[in-house]
């Protein structure tokens, strides 16, 4: 039985992962002059535990998983509202628990629980059902919750990843495409009041994570750097360890959010197309493990993790190339961060999970 | 049913799964795209953003040109100067390292506080200077101390040092720092920091003085540190000028300026036009200024009414007095008001229009000719042959012999005074020439104003019979100037009646003759008030001891030797009493001077 999953194990994706993976311990090698310390290696180790976690993972029964999936989501959902909690008793923001020793950003776990609970949800319910007003109350507040508790951090980077993830499941599961309208309609109409409702102090810091010329040295420095080092890469790129605008520290947070510029910086367009190349790659294998399974369950939760992947990635590269304002998003696998990997690690072992039972019929009744 | 469904929301699913790839594929496209742009197709604007990151200019300063007077003495130089300096992450505690470096040299409250301060302002790499120019023997103990010195390193500048204080101010000027006016001119903007020329001739020679500036290439990381220097380019030391000067002929002059409150003289070599000296008092220490701090030297001088910072020899004007006769006695004789023999009776005063004209003689000089006029510095025939000149020929020939004009010598801010005419009077004051003026400007008085070194350029034109002598500050080698043939005959008889001033008895300055060496000269003594008539009634105004603000300039001009003039000379002592027996004294001691150096 074992035998037989390792053997169906999707070992393309893993060769996929471990090759992303790798070209992240090279950058960071390179964020820091040339030595696996302090981020490479840690990196590297990391990514050897979770991708053990994620093999784990795809052993899973995937029934239990789609039993405990909103208890999943309940946890995590727990978590989060903790942070806020320490937060304010604290005085201070913070998106971090101490979970088991390990810094852990319950945002990004709570986007892999929103997956499995909305999975859950349009897997149970009847097909004639989907398009009913009534019945998109329950994704609502699955994601609503979630998002609220996040903007107040406030991480808009997250709370937005939040949003487009729910936007894609729920399109995926068969909303009609006017209702979306809506909703952008109502999300728009409803930031005043929003902002009106919540506390003081959480409002000051959203208006200032929105108003980033009240730092000049800050975004806007930033953003023209991360330019200046995709820009002078070139075609091919200053070559391994050659990058000037990191070595001479003018990179912002090279080894976070920022590494996709010094990889641009040293490989070039081709280094960054390459990496851009991966990850279609990668996602559209989660495309094809959804089509390819029987259940609901299954196709949700593979296309979910997909679209998770695809924000980061997206958001990321258009984040430090000026597509869009800088919110703070990292790149999976490649920036430097556990919260990230973990979340990103246990979603791919789900997939593969996913992939190992695709010719279930029904989850619940079997 | 169920069967349907399920193929409905199958169909649905693929329809739907394939919509959203597709959507996702186009957002990387974006991207994509976007990379392009950035990667591609703007790379070359970005590389060059890149390298001007990494890269930055450090500028190093030029050492300025050394100045030298005639006989290669130098009188402007560079000193190497220590100033001690601070770099904060080089120390743990900035306090204990202030504390050590107290034991050595007084560092007060106010001081230790600004450097603590700047040390939290400025990058931990940057250096604080702290003291300027310390001395040797605090040096050699900040050097032997070092190890407890945690941070503390010394650098060499430059000073700029005039070794002859305050004997040549006037010439040199000084530096400083440009203000912000200066530094919009071209070579300045690229140094903001290095001192400029202010005054004088360091400010006219800038140019040439300041050399050029050299520039280092560093790498820098965004914090500002450097990383390494790619390349360097030297700087170009400023040229060295040799100034016409004769050191000991200015040194000899301040010296005899110094007996009194203020005053000028000026020495032009007349066979080239080269100043030899140029002496203005009172004068000030350049070197005071310079070095900091200098807020009570600056107001001791502005403070001072007798203006330090005057250059009279250029910027004084005076009148000229009885100086200023031998113009009008070249004009006469040009335009046939007099000839040699013509003779006028001087009974002490004349009367024209309604009022009277003295002569400083008051009981009258009896029968002058013009030879005469000038030896005893007759007023009266100067009037009487004023009266049909007019004031336009005595301007014109005033203007031919270089007075109301300044002169390309490179000293900033000179003077022009006025040679006045009726035109003149009309375009400045509005009014028409009363003929009482001429009179008047035939003595040298009213309106006509000359600075002293213009007077000493009358003389040598004089002495050279009529050549253009264009006076220069830089050694000369070799030149030759035009003759003005216009005034030949003139010029003759007036160099015989000056050779009578200073040689003959009755003459003027009979008293400081040289024997050795003969020397022709004119007296000159201006006024400074009007006289009122009843102290000229009052027979012994001129013995009075008056008040010194009030008393008449003395002037003296002339040349040596007389057969074959090679210097002239010119000499103002303000409120000096009478050019007889203040001014002519201090030229013979200048000319004798030179002499003794001849031989």
């Amino acid at each position: 039985m074992i035998f037989e999953k390792i053997k169906n194990l999707n070992y393309l994706v893993i060769f996929l992962l471990i090759l992303i993976s790798f070209i992240g311990a090279a950058g960071l090698y390179s964020a820091a002059d040339g030595s696996y310390q302090p981020w490479a290696s840690r990196h590297l180790v990391r990514f050897y535990v979770f991708l053990l976690m994620a093999i784990v993972i795809s052993f899973i029964d995937i029934k239990i998983i789609y039993k405990y999936s909103y208890v999943l989501f309940g946890l995590t959902l727990l978590l989060l509202i903790s942070v806020e909690i320490i937060g304010v008793l604290g005085k201070g923001a913070t998106r971090w628990i101490r979970v088991f020793g390990f810094s852990i950003q319950p945002s990004e776990l709570v986007k892999i629980t929103i997956i499995l609970a909305l999975a859950k949800f349009y897997h149970d319910i009847k097909f004639e059902n989907i398009k009913k007003i009534s019945y998109l109350f329950f994704p609502f507040i699955i994601l609503a919750i979630p998002f609220v508790f996040v903007v107040i951090q406030p991480d808009l980077g997250t709370s937005l990843s939040i949003l487009i993830l729910g936007a894609f499941i729920l399109f995926l599961a068969g909303i009609r495409f006017w209702k979306f309208i809506l909703g952008f309609i109502i999300t728009l109409v409803s930031i005043p009041i929003f902002l009106q409702s919540i506390k003081p102090y959480q409002r000051d810091r959203i208006i200032s994570f929105l108003n980033p010329e009240s730092d000049p040295l800050g975004k806007g420095y930033q953003l023209i750097q991360s330019k200046i080092a995709l820009g002078s890469g070139g075609a091919t790129g200053k070559g391994f360890l050659q990058g000037t605008q990191s070595y001479l520290e003018y990179l912002p947070e090279k080894q976070t959010d920022f590494i996709f510029t010094l990889i641009g910086e040293e490989f070039g367009f081709l280094g960054t197309i390459f990496i851009i190349l991966l990850f279609i790659l990668l996602i559209a294998v989660c495309y094809f493990i959804s089509i390819k399974c029987f259940h609901s369950y299954g196709r949700i939760l593979a296309l979910g993790v997909a679209s998770n992947i695809f924000i980061y990635v997206f958001m990321n590269i258009a984040m430090v190339s000026g597509l869009m304002p800088v919110v703070g998003i990292p790149l999976p696998l490649i920036s430097y961060g556990g919260s990230v990997m973990l979340s990103i690690m246990i979603s791919i072992g789900l997939v593969l999970n996913v992939e190992l039972n695709y010719n279930l019929k029904k989850l619940d009744n079997a | 049913m169920f069967y349907s469904d399920q193929k409905k929301q199958v169909s649905l699913y693929n329809r739907r799964t394939f919509i959203l790839f597709l959507l996702k594929l186009s957002l990387f496209s974006a991207v994509g795209w976007r990379l392009y742009n950035i990667q591609i197709l703007d790379s070359s604007k970005y590389k060059t953003m890149s390298k001007k990151n990494q890269i930055d200019l450090e500028i190093i300063f030029p050492v300025r040109g050394k100045i030298f007077d005639r006989n290669k003495v130098l009188i402007a130089k560079n000193e190497k100067v220590y100033d001690v300096y601070l770099i904060p992450e080089n120390t743990k505690s900035i306090n204990n390292t202030l504390n050590a470096l107290s034991q050595f040299i007084d560092i007060d409250f106010a001081k230790r506080r600004k450097v603590i301060e700047l040390s939290t302002q400025v990058k931990k790499f940057e250096k604080i200077k702290i003291f300027e120019n310390i001395s040797w023997s605090v040096l050699e103990k900040i050097e032997t101390n070092k190890y407890n010195l945690e941070g503390i390193f010394i650098a060499e500048d430059y000073l700029r040092v005039y070794p002859y204080k305050d004997q040549l101010s006037h010439l040199l000027g000084y530096i400083s720092k440009p203000n912000q006016q200066e530094l919009t001119l071209p070579f300045i903007s690229k140094m903001p920091n290095l001192d400029i020329g202010k005054e004088g001739l360091e400010k006219s020679f800038n140019p040439l003085l300041v050399g050029k500036a050299g520039q280092r290439e560093i790498e820098v990381n965004s914090n500002g540190r450097i990383i390494r220097e790619i390349s360097k380019v030297d700087s170009i030391r400023g040229e060295e000028v040799y100034l016409s000067i004769d050191l000991r002929i200015q040194q000899y002059a301040i010296n005899l300026l110094k007996s009194h409150r203020a005053g000028s003289i000026n020495v032009i070599n007349i066979k080239n036009g080269e100043i030899l000296c140029m002496a203005s008092t009172p004068t000030y220490d350049p070197n005071k200024i310079i070095q900091k701090p200098n807020k009570e030297y600056w107001e001791s001088i502005l403070a001072n009414s007798l203006s330090p910072l005057t250059n009279r020899s250029i910027q004084g004007l005076y009148s000229p007095g009885s100086t200023f006769k031998m113009i009008v006695a070249i004009a006469a004789l040009k335009h046939g008001i007099i000839n040699i023999d013509t003779t006028h009776s001087c009974t002490g005063k004349i009367g024209f229009g309604n009022r009277l004209y003295h002569c400083w003689k008051t009981n009258g000089h009896g029968k002058m000719n013009v030879t005469d006029a000038i030896k005893q510095s007759c007023d009266v025939f100067f009037y009487e042959i004023s009266k049909k000149l007019g004031i336009d020929k005595i301007a014109e020939v005033a203007k031919d012999f270089g007075l109301g004009q300044s002169y390309d010598i490179s000293m900033p801010n000179q003077k022009t005074g006025i040679v006045p005419n009726k035109k003149w009077k009309k375009e400045k004051i509005g009014e028409s020439w009363y003929a009482g003026e001429t009179l008047i400007s035939a003595i040298g008085q009213g309106f006509v104003l000359t600075n002293p070194f213009q007077l000493a350029v009358m003389t040598s034109i004089i002495a050279s019979n009529g050549k253009l002598i264009e006076p220069t500050i830089i050694k000369s080698n070799g030149v030759s100037f035009k003759t003005n043939e216009k005034y030949s005959n003139e010029i003759k008889i007036i160099k015989k009646a000056m050779f009578q001033v200073v040689n003959e008895n009755k003459g003027t300055a009979f008293k400081s003759r040289l024997e050795n060496v003969k020397f022709a000269g004119k007296t000159g003594t201006s006024q400074v008030r009007r006289i009122s008539l009843s102290e000229r009634e009052s027979d012994d105004f001129r013995e009075k001891e008056q008040e010194w603000k009030n008393r008449d300039h003395a002037l003296f001009v002339g040349y040596m030797p007389y057969d074959d003039p090679k210097y002239s000379i010119s000499v103002i002592i303000e409120h000096g009493g009478s050019g007889a027996s203040t001014a002519a004294p201090i030229a013979k001691q200048v000319f004798n001077y030179i002499n003794e150096l001849e031989v």
